[in-house]
């Protein structure tokens, strides 16, 4: 297969391709990158590392998010790719969204019509659609029914079949596995080689490594936007670098000193969550201790979200306990679970964009202020007081994670730099515990590396315990003194980084059964 | 009792006229996300344009021309303004087409001055009666027709291609995009569809009972706002029935007039908007509208 690979000819070519948003944002700097006809080639790498980017330069829908070829060139089929989406389809570049994002009011039937809207004949749209019956005998069972009602796994079905209504040459897929059961995951890389033995090429962007190796013939890695890696799918399975890059190296740093703390031990015990038929979370357990960095890790889709959302009191449990100092937190409101000391941050930032650092900051002291706003509003000497002292406490706070102008909007910062404000906000609180949800997600190195600083420094400082939920495993090996790792709503390891790492099961969750 | 009997009928063929018009406002707006103020003065266009060539072409080559004309139009403003900033926010293009509105009216009430010109049509001030109710013929015929054209506009959003190209891009234009659906031109074919449509509708609005192509007939599309609002935006079938409840409670009320008298003269024209607000207020997207999703 490799060689078939090696010998055939380029059917899409990308030369030095650099794109931004915004005209500012470099989002890819320079990536070539060559497919040959009838390969499965694999685009792999982190979020933020420009994946999706790539797939919007070839399909040509970045000027709807703002986007734009900055310079390099696309070529497939030989020729100068069109800048217009709807041509590119019609030449037979043919993309799936992320997402699947099936016309949801429109049939099932209608939905396929749809993708045949760009097939060349009539003769072609009859052959895509008696080979989408074959490939999905559920599309045809299910042909009448709104689109928005089928399952997950049926709507991704649906969006590949509806893109090979077209008669592709070449099929982009973005994110296919995200948010699906394993089984059909498993079904969606067989449908994946089905169609590649059918001649169509295919060009996949994944988080997860492990399907996508398993299916593809070449892959390349983003990271911040260039080519860090790329090889034969084998080759990168086995490769050192991949296992690095997708597990972290152990570093002498890695155990961190424990530190003095309030903070009182979070016992997770036998967790379950459903929502409806789907086991989000099964029988999970794993304990917190005092003072430790607790990190929370798995592909997308494993449940840790899920798990943050029940314990700040976001969802509810289906079964199972969440103690926090002998308290159950299951069944308190969030704002209860917040007044026992155990703070979040969001996943998206939300922070009021127009309003300074420091009113940002001091809006969480509230739980902790004492006088009314009566007395605030007439600056009452108490009044004034209390808020010198909170000011000095919040400008304290903030210093510890490096944040110096207090005066700035929010709205002004830069992404990375808002979100250590939202780290900042959390320890205003003045929590015992603190619950991280994606930390970095999207940050260049730098802020990375900022970020992890900050975590560092205000656990040291704060004596606080930290739960740190991210799927960015390179992220926490150097920080974590203990990872339990979910992979589709169960834990497959628990224990100190260096012990993850070596863990067979870890080992086939991020990179597949090479491993 | 057969004077509601005989206003409610009146007030069905006139709402059926308002349908149109609304049907056309709802298209642009699914298509293209665009409130479209400008369709008022297109439906005077294509009812100015029958009336000057009634006279030298013939009557139905001029109702011909007289939709072309309109939906040529309607698509210039989407090609020539609408296009180049398809993503600007929805206030700013609903301005821009408020500003088309006022020059084109503008210059459309200068030709036309304090004339009232002749549509020409064929029925002039023929009266017809359907089971013992006088009414016009021209809105018996208006009657019909929207009949024919909403039964016909239903067919082909369900089954033709062009159909689903519609509303693929309606849904999500991105992805329909990634299916190769050529945005612009389903945009182009929804405003051309309401421009042709505005212009029907101009076509029996100015015909008897109603004087003929006056100055003013632009702002008689203004009724249209509050049956689209009130069948909710993006519901074609909304705005049928909208404009139907329109068209009934404006004859109604301008019916009953004596004993509303209580209220003020002029209730025919405020009547609509007070229906509009009554509703809004029990179903804020309207009586079909999608109602708005916002994620947490």
């Amino acid at each position: 297969m490799v060689e078939v690979a090696v010998t055939a000819p380029a059917v899409l070519d990308v030369h030095d391709l650099r794109v931004s948003y915004a005209g500012a944002v470099q989002a890819l700097r320079g990536v070539s990158l060559s497919v040959p006809e009838g390969s499965v080639v694999a685009v792999l790498g982190n979020n933020g590392a420009g994946k999706s980017t790539l797939l919007r330069a070839l399909s040509g829908t970045l000027p709807a998010q703002n986007g734009a070829v900055t310079g390099g060139t696309i070529a497939f089929a030989g020729r100068e790719q069109p800048r217009d989406a709807a041509a590119i389809a019609r030449g037979g570049l043919v993309q799936v969204p992320e997402g699947r994002r099936v016309f949801s009011n429109l049939t099932v039937e209608e939905n396929l019509r749809a993708g045949g809207l760009a097939a060349p004949d009539k003769a072609a749209r009859a052959e895509a659609r008696a080979w989408v019956d074959e490939l999905f005998p559920i599309l045809r069972e299910r042909a009448t029914q709104r689109a928005g009602l089928l399952s997950g796994g049926e709507q991704q079905m649906l969006a590949i079949g509806r893109a090979l209504m077209a008669s592709p040459k070449v099929l982009l897929l973005d994110e296919p596995s995200l948010g699906l059961a394993p089984k059909i995951v498993e079904r969606v890389g067989e449908v994946i080689r089905e169609i590649n033995d059918r001649g169509v090429t295919v060009v996949l962007v994944e988080q997860n490594a492990a399907m996508a190796l398993s299916v593809a013939d070449h892959a390349v890695v983003l990271e911040v936007g260039e080519v860090a890696l790329q090889g034969t799918a084998d080759e990168l399975a086995e490769s050192e670098a991949v296992k690095e890059r997708y597990l972290g190296v152990p570093r002498a740093t890695s155990t961190a000193e424990r530190v003095e703390s309030h903070a009182q031990p979070l016992e997770v015990e036998a967790l379950s969550v459903r929502f409806g038929g789907l086991a989000a979370l099964s029988d999970v357990s794993f304990t917190v201790e005092p003072g430790s960095l607790h990190a929370l890790i798995g592909p997308n889709g494993a449940g840790k979200s899920t798990c943050l959302n029940v314990l700040s009191g976001v969802y509810e449990a289906t079964a199972g306990s969440v103690r926090y100092g002998g308290r159950e937190l299951t069944k308190l409101r969030p704002h209860r679970i917040a007044a026992l000391g155990v703070a979040r941050t969001f996943q998206n930032i939300a922070l009021s964009p127009r309003v300074s650092v420091l009113d940002n900051l001091l809006v969480a002291r509230h739980r902790l202020m004492r006088s009314g706003f009566l007395a605030d509003g007439l600056r009452l000497p108490a009044a004034r007081r209390e808020r010198a002292e909170h000011e000095a406490r919040v400008r304290e706070i903030a210093e510890l994670l490096g944040l110096t102008e207090l005066e700035r909007p929010v709205g002004t910062l830069s992404y990375g730099t808002r979100k250590r404000v939202e780290l900042a906000r959390a320890l205003c609180a003045e929590p015992e515990l603190l619950l991280l949800d994606e930390p970095v997600a999207g940050m260049v190195r730098d802020e990375s590396a900022a970020m992890a600083e900050a975590i560092t420094r205000s656990r040291a400082e704060l004596g606080i315990s930290v739960l740190l939920v991210e799927h960015d495993m390179t992220f926490v090996m150097g920080m974590a003194d203990r990872v339990t790792v979910l992979d589709f709503g169960k834990r497959i390891a628990d224990g100190t980084p260096a012990e993850v790492q070596r863990d067979a099961e870890v080992l086939r969750a991020y990179l597949g059964g090479a491993a | 009792m057969n004077q509601f009997v005989t206003l409610l009928v009146g007030g069905l063929f006139l709402g059926a006229i308002y349908s149109l018009v609304a049907l056309g406002f709802v298209t642009v707006f699914k298509a293209t996300h665009v409130i479209n103020f400008a369709q008022g003065s297109v439906l005077l266009l294509g009812a100015y344009v029958i009336a000057r060539l009634h006279e030298s072409l013939g009557f139905w080559p001029a109702v011909a021309v007289g939709l072309l004309a309109a939906a040529a139009c309607s698509v210039l403003i989407d090609v020539v303004l609408i296009r180049r900033i398809r993503r600007a926010d929805l206030g700013t293009l609903a301005i821009l087409t408020l500003g088309v509105d006022i020059l084109l009216a503008t210059e459309l009430s200068r030709r036309i001055g304090t004339d009232v010109l002749n549509i020409g049509a064929p029925w002039g001030n023929h009266v017809t009666e359907l089971f013992g109710i006088r009414v016009a013929t021209s809105r018996v015929v208006a009657g019909c027709v929207a009949a024919v054209l909403v039964a016909g506009f239903w067919a082909a959003f369900k089954f033709t291609d062009w159909g689903i190209a519609m509303r693929s891009a309606a849904e999500d234009g991105e992805t329909a995009s990634l299916m190769g659906i050529r945005l612009n031109r389903v945009a182009a074919a929804a405003w051309a569809l309401a421009g042709a449509l505005a212009a029907v509708g101009g076509l029996f609005l100015t015909s008897f009972p109603a004087a003929g192509v006056t100055g003013g007939v632009g702002v008689l599309a203004l009724a249209c706002i509050p049956a689209v609002v009130l069948g909710g935006f993006d519901s074609p079938g909304g705005a049928v029935i909208g404009g139907l409840i329109i068209g009934v409670v404006s004859v109604l009320t301008a019916g009953y007039q004596e004993e509303l008298s209580f209220l003020g003269r002029g209730l025919g024209g405020v009547a609509p908007f007070a229906v509009m607000l009554l509703v809004l207020l029990i179903r804020p997207s309207g009586l079909f509208g999608t109602r708005e999703l916002t994620r947490v």
